[in-house]
């Protein structure tokens, strides 16, 4: 065999044994170990391969702040900034139909512009908008279906974590990433909105009994105490970046201290809920990371076999054009969504992707929006839909099933297929904002 | 990890998920210098007009440990990624034949990540012997090997973790 035959091979039993269920980083690891085992018939280069990788491949400053974005995330959620959002954004929107639920999205993305992760997105406001929606008569299904399509706003309006990943992967800057995140972002959130707004007058049995009265306002200082610190500190994450005070980089360490800050300041933090989310922090950052070193292995022993150039020039011979190769790329992104959690699916895929891309003269900025759009709508979709699984564990409700969740969120889904497709016709919606 | 179970553990294993709790504290308390350290760079360089020497070369140094730190942490609670949709199923109809797949994808684990042990002991050794260290002679520097030497660490402790996955699962 070929070194290309055996690249072949090994993505081939690498999505079996995913698939079987073996341990996503193992499979990567085993199957890069074995594919340079046999491509260089030498055991002792293949083990240095992978110790090479395990010690360098995510020593670099940018892997350095993954934490604390995600440190970020849980901060804000633990002193409560998620609850803040969610009043104010209710408060805002409580005249329409439907409006807890468009407070929810609203509330979403206020949130997303200081955390990075989606399932911080998701375990916060289960914990918060899920009950209040249930006691003014919302179907179960309707309300976790909103969290659960909401959330995804989290990974799309800057900072983002997975924007940051694509940043490394494809070498492009995460400013002008978190810049083109914005159109996307808020298209997406103004697309929810109408849609249920329109669910609450078109199929109203579809969103439950819901009463007229959506909650009791808030008064002008009621808005300043719960919308002020919030508002200030996404003035501080994305004022911090784009005045050039620190670098996107770094927006997570500074958005981790001023939440903290602000936590202990108005006394909504412990230090014992503080080591709680260190450690939280700590196993989502080691997962992500281990991950991402598998992943750097099994890229390295792809680009050995010659495999990804191949692609390229299978894609170029094919003449898929354009708009042929963008359709089966996020259809095998949201395929992939379905088994995969989002960072598996970047770190496998784009390694491969870029080298196909690269000649066609395609903005890799907005294949990054695109990429992530495509991946965010398969947290949605069974049977691996992490936010989904998030919501199930964070409701602890045997009533609401998974299937519940799953079909809840299908419109919402439907809704980012809509977002996807106008961002592939018009990319100015992402590129638009970059200067 | 609840109290339950790991009281009925034996020995052995209470003794793994304490050293393993330990390097998750290690790691946790890491993550929270690593956030000072960048806030005292970022403020460094915005109030006295100069960034603090070393700051970037300890978040790079840091990150490998950290992962490694928590790693069998994550093993350990069940959070290393994985769709485990058709083990599942397979375990409703097939529980033993289940079963066995689960330890033999424990044991890929323990041989790949012993692969990554066994690679790593000489580039320890070499960063140990030569005093290898990152950052510019003068300003700032820092050795590489207790970095190097906590990537052996969690590894190790990760292959042990799952060890006991086929111990609990076949004790």
């Amino acid at each position: 065999m070929t070194p290309f035959d055996i690249g072949l091979v090994a993505l081939l039993v690498m999505g079996l044994l995913v698939l079987a269920g073996l341990h996503v980083p193992i499979a990567l690891m085993v199957c890069s170990f074995v594919g340079v085992w046999l491509m260089r018939d030498n055991a002792e280069l293949a083990a240095r391969l992978l110790g090479l990788a395990a010690n360098d491949a995510i020593g670099s400053y940018f892997f350095g702040v993954v934490p604390l974005f995600v440190l970020m995330g849980f901060i804000v959620s633990e002193a409560g900034f998620g609850r803040d959002a969610f009043d104010v954004a209710a408060a805002m929107f409580r005249r329409l139909k439907g409006g807890l639920g468009v407070g929810t999205v609203g509330a979403n993305a206020i949130f997303a512009a200081i955390t990075g992760i989606s399932i911080a997105s998701a375990a916060v406001f289960t914990k918060i908008a899920v009950p209040q929606m249930r006691r003014h008569g919302y179907t179960p299904r309707f309300a976790v279906g909103v969290v659960a399509g909401s959330s995804v706003l989290g990974m799309m309006i800057p900072p983002s974590l997975l924007l940051i990943l694509f940043g490394i992967l494809a070498e492009q800057s995460i400013g002008d990433l978190f810049i083109a995140g914005i159109g996307p972002g808020l298209l997406l959130a103004v697309f929810f909105s109408f849609g249920i707004v329109a669910m609450a007058i078109l199929a109203p049995a579809s969103i439950g009994n819901v009463d007229t009265q959506g909650g009791a306002g808030l008064s002008g200082r009621d808005y300043l105490a719960k919308g002020g610190p919030i508002a200030g500190l996404i003035l501080l994450v994305l004022g911090g970046i784009y005045t050039g005070l620190f670098t996107p980089v770094e927006a997570g360490a500074m958005g981790a201290i001023g939440a903290l800050a602000l936590g202990f300041a108005m006394r909504r933090l412990s230090l014992a809920a503080l080591w709680r989310v260190l450690v939280e922090t700590g196993l989502v950052t080691a997962t992500v990371c281990f991950l991402i070193i598998a992943a750097q292995m099994y890229s390295r022993m792809l680009a050995l076999s010659g495999v990804p150039a191949g692609m390229g020039s299978f894609a170029a011979e094919a003449q898929l054009g354009f708009w042929g190769l963008m359709l089966i790329y996020c259809a095998v992104v949201i395929v992939l969504g379905m088994i995969l959690d989002s960072s598996s699916i970047m770190l496998i895929l784009v390694p491969l992707m870029l080298p196909v891309i690269t000649p066609m003269d395609i903005d890799l900025v907005w294949f990054g929006i695109v990429t992530v759009l495509a991946v965010e709508i398969g947290l949605l979709t069974p049977p691996f839909g992490i936010s989904v699984y998030v919501i199930k564990a964070t409701l602890d409700d045997p009533s609401i099933t998974l299937g519940d969740i799953f079909a809840g969120a299908a419109p919402f889904a439907l809704m980012m297929l809509v977002v996807l497709g106008l961002v592939l016709a018009f990319p100015w919606i992402a590129t638009g904002l970059i200067p | 990890m609840s109290g339950e179970a790991a009281r009925r553990d034996p020995v052995p294993l209470r003794v793994l998920d304490a050293v393993t709790q330990g390097l998750n504290v290690v790691g946790s308390g890491l993550i929270l210098l690593l956030m000072v350290l960048v806030g005292v760079d970022v403020a460094g360089r915005n109030l006295a007009g100069a960034p603090v020497a070393g700051v970037p070369e300890l978040v790079t140094l840091s990150i490998v440990a950290i992962v490694f730190l928590q790693i069998p942490a994550a093993l350990r609670a069940g959070r290393l990624t994985r769709s485990d949709a058709l083990l599942t199923a397979l375990g409703r109809r097939l529980p033993g034949l289940a079963k066995a797949l689960e330890s033999l994808f424990d044991l890929a684990g323990i041989a790949v990540v012993g692969v990554i042990v066994y690679a790593s002991w000489p580039m320890f050794l070499r960063a140990w012997t030569r005093g290898d260290f990152v950052g510019a002679v003068g300003s700032f520097t820092a050795p590489t090997w207790p970095v190097k030497l906590t990537l052996i660490v969690g590894a190790g402790v990760l292959i042990l973790q799952f060890a006991a996955r086929i111990w609990r699962r076949h004790a």
